[in-house]
């Protein structure tokens, strides 16, 4: 048992670093592919990255804010604009106010981790090395990532905390992979040698390159990639493999045993991974990748939202006796309210 | 470090006695700092510092727009306070919070002390902090400061003074118990046997929170109420938390129903027996006090009335750390415990009285003038350092609200050697002890010794340019 807020706390927090880290990944192989293809003059850095925009649900707020973009505007603003709530560093930002709500939940270390990044992320030499060095600073978003990950499995005990943590990461990870594949599902390749080199740098954004040429081989096709990355029961970062794991995870929660549910997030997962365990790739293709894609995210979505509605809302236990304060304590006056407290 | 080069002023000095020689308690330490070169020890304190900011162990400075948090800057310089010093100043807090626990107790039953003439009336219902609403309610074991963190400071003749009593939710306690972590952690051959350690004060503190559980619950459930991450001790509720193994909880994850309180989890609510709140009366129930609040909890007082909750410190406890009431503790001490008081006080001009008031108005530019309810450093005036225009603007404000204000003679804090650039310099020094009152009442060694880093200031709030020393109590 823990407080539904502090839940939440930790649910948001590892989500949120798991973001920042598919987000760095996803820029760092989209920066390199982008060097290829203008080296070979093919398509502008516009048309290449309204794809990765629209597939992070990016790319209203982008034309909002720059109308007539410029070279590397893209990418500052998947990376560091702070205008965008999504941006890696908006994430990392969130996450560690989020760790800082459960610091006593927490490891020592796990906390000095994320505290850590985001001090780098907006110092002076994290600046400098987004500007000199953009790959070294992505490394640096991703390694600190799997650190923090490698910090928990190491420093946390196996409590519910500790499975609210796994929840956000899978859920997320199941999510960036989905949209990873998405990138990839509206464009038209020029030729099979772009349309090869465009699905390699999926992989690559997925640490998949190793993990596909080992099951499928050197040759690159849509449909391996699709398996690998949607159906694959092994792959760690495999949409399906996320789910299983997040399905072993909240039933662990809940302590119901897999196969049966005892609340709407378990039901939620519990239908998209059946879904996912019975289909493969030959079916995704039938209905269109990008379809399908669509179907899955709506599908994730409402789980994430029963996570939030079964363990922290309490609908049954608690609306019927809150009072709704709900749009007027604005989030300023909120924490206006909490500095007003005198401190003595 | 050279000792040699400390040149302090006329005030008290902690290190130097009136002939410049080293006191005797300050030897062992005077000399091992001798063996440390200045650059070595900045260098530590930047290290010190770093890892401080790294653990989050830091405070946020309002009035910021970015909410920026700061580390409480480190002197390595620790204060001494001498076994025979230390006897004299805790059996001075004891009777002292002794006094006010009896004084509340009675100002919310009886009031004895205002039938007798010992306090006027007006005094405590002019109070701002306090709440006629809850005479007549009974707290557990009568007790209504369970925390109390007193500030005293030292006069030239070296006599320790009482500044103030903070009996709402005193803050500061995690720096006195961080700054012995990193100081054992960065400078352990500075010590010495018999330094009393200070660690036990969590343990503490839950004892003295467990002994408040309604209905002699022997195995109660106890919270931390905190105002959320952006007040500026947010590190400090966290830390108390974590060392009392207890939940940090917002009010937004409590809920009253039906005279009891729960907290809200993720397998459905459990009821909570005793918080120790960190926010003010004001804030805790929007059904009771403030209407706007959203960080109490609806119908937290009610279950307090019912004795179904009890909170730390009890609600209407400001009433007695007030600065108007201040001024009639040592009255206090003798009508209610027939003693003098072991701890002398600050003399205090009360504005209210015509004849104090005439004072305060001819002698603004001599006096310190406070603001009777304000806390942090905030609303004061201190008068020969003060611009004609400050001057002006408080002569206006005390004639327009004379209850509001207070004013004390300039007291020249003692000063203590602190390293300020590579160099020492006697800057000002206060003491803020913690008191805990339970099944019996302990004062944690030494406390949080504050210095003003700014030459010649007296202000030594952390949000005011103020930092921090360790405080040693020796065992004998």
């Amino acid at each position: 048992m823990m407080l539904s807020r502090v839940a939440d706390h930790q649910y948001w927090m590892s989500r949120q670093i798991e973001r920042a880290e598919n987000l760095a990944r996803l820029v760092r192989v989209s920066e390199e592919i982008l060097l290829d293809d203008e080296t070979l003059g093919r398509g502008s850095a516009q048309e290449y990255w309204s794809p990765v925009l629209q597939a992070t649900a990016m790319e209203e707020s982008f034309r909002n804010l720059y109308p007539v973009p410029r070279q590397g505007d893209a990418a500052r603003f998947i990376t560091s604009d702070l205008r965008n709530p999504d941006s890696m560093i908006s994430c990392i930002r969130q996450a560690r106010e989020n760790a800082r709500s459960v610091r006593d939940k927490i490891s020592e270390e796990m906390w000095t981790e994320i505290n850590a990044l985001n001090m780098f992320v907006t110092s002076p030499e994290g600046i400098d090395m987004l500007d000199m060095a953009p790959q070294a600073f992505y490394e640096k978003i991703i390694s600190s990532s799997m650190l923090f990950d490698g910090i928990t499995e190491a420093t946390l005990s196996r409590d519910e905390g500790w499975n609210f943590l796994q929840l956000g990461r899978l859920l997320e990870r199941s999510d960036m992979t989905s949209r990873f594949l998405d990138i990839r599902s509206q464009t038209k390749a020029a030729d099979d040698a772009q349309e090869s080199l465009q699905w390699g740098a999926v992989l690559r954004a997925c640490g998949a390159h190793t993990g596909y040429r080992r099951t499928h081989g050197g040759e690159i096709s849509v449909e391996k990639v699709v398996d690998l990355l949607l159906f694959s029961n092994e792959f760690p970062r495999s949409v399906r493999h996320c789910l299983r794991r997040a399905d072993e995870v909240l039933h662990d929660i809940s302590g119901t045993p897999t196969g049966g549910y005892s609340n709407q997030c378990e039901k939620l997962t519990g239908a998209v991974l059946a879904r996912l365990s019975f289909a493969g790739p030959n079916e995704v293709m039938a209905i269109g990748l990008h379809t399908y894609i669509d179907g899955l995210q709506k599908q994730l979505n409402a789980a994430s939202q029963a996570v939030f509605e079964s363990f922290v809302l309490l609908p049954n236990e608690i609306n019927r006796h809150v009072p709704n304060r709900s749009r007027q304590d604005t989030f300023s006056d909120w924490q206006r309210e909490q500095q007003q407290q005198q401190q003595q | 470090m050279n000792l040699k080069d400390y040149k302090p002023n006329k005030l008290f000095d902690e290190l130097l006695d009136e002939h410049g020689k080293i006191r005797p308690y300050y030897k062992g330490i005077a000399d091992r700092l001798t063996g440390l070169s200045a650059n070595d020890l900045n260098s530590k304190i930047r290290s010190l510092e770093l890892l401080f900011l790294k653990q989050g162990i830091t405070f946020t400075v309002y009035g910021d727009e970015k909410g920026t948090e700061r580390v409480f800057p480190f002197d390595p310089f620790p204060r001494i306070i001498p076994a025979s010093e230390w006897e004299i100043i805790e059996a001075g807090l004891i009777q002292r919070i002794t006094a006010l626990n009896l004084f509340l107790y009675d100002i919310y039953h009886e009031q004895r002390i205002l039938k007798d003439g010992i306090i006027p009336k007006e005094v405590i219902y002019g109070a701002a902090h306090f709440r006629p609403e809850f005479v007549g309610v009974s707290v557990p074991k009568d007790a209504y400061i369970h925390v109390c963190g007193t500030d005293l400071i030292r006069d030239t003749d070296g006599r320790y003074l009482v500044l103030e009593d903070n009996g709402r939710c005193p803050s500061g306690v995690s720096y006195v118990l961080e700054n012995r972590t990193a100081m054992k952690r960065v400078f352990p051959h500075l010590f010495s046997g018999g330094v009393r350690p200070v660690d036990t004060y969590p343990a503490d503190l839950l004892s003295t929170l467990r002994h408040i559980a309604p209905h002699e619950n022997p195995n109660p459930n106890v919270v931390l109420l905190t105002p959320g991450v952006h007040n500026s001790a947010y590190f400090e509720h966290s830390f108390l938390a974590r060392q009392m193994s207890i939940e940090i909880v917002e009010g937004r994850d409590l809920i009253a129903l039906d005279g009891f309180v729960y907290m809200r989890t993720t397998r459905g609510l459990r009821q909570v027996d005793v918080i120790y709140r960190r926010i003010d009366d004001d804030f805790l129930d929007p059904q009771v006090f403030r209407k706007d609040s959203c960080l109490g909890v609806p119908g937290l007082v009610d279950a307090v009335r019912r004795g179904n909750v009890s909170l730390a410190n009890a609600i209407g406890t400001g009433v007695a750390d007030d600065k108007v009431t201040y001024a009639y503790v040592p009255d206090m001490i003798k009508y209610y415990l027939a003693q003098d008081p072991i701890l002398e006080q600050v003399p205090t001009y009360l504005a209210w009285r015509p004849t104090d008031k005439k004072y305060i108005l001819e002698n603004l530019p001599n006096l310190v003038v406070k603001a009777a309810n304000e806390s942090g450093g905030y609303g004061m005036l201190i008068g020969p350092t003060a611009t004609a225009e400050e001057i002006e603007s408080f002569r206006e404000k005390i004639i327009a609200t004379p209850r509001n204000y207070i004013a004390q003679p300039v007291v020249n804090f003692s000063q203590h050697p602190t390293l300020i650039d590579g160099k020492l310099e006697g800057r000002h020094v206060d003491l803020r002890p913690f008191v805990l009152w339970g099944d019996n009442v302990k004062v944690l060694p030494g406390g949080l010794t504050r210095v003003a880093l700014k030459r010649g200031s007296l202000v030594v709030n952390s949000s005011q340019g103020g930092g921090s020393k360790d405080t040693w109590v020796f065992a004998s």
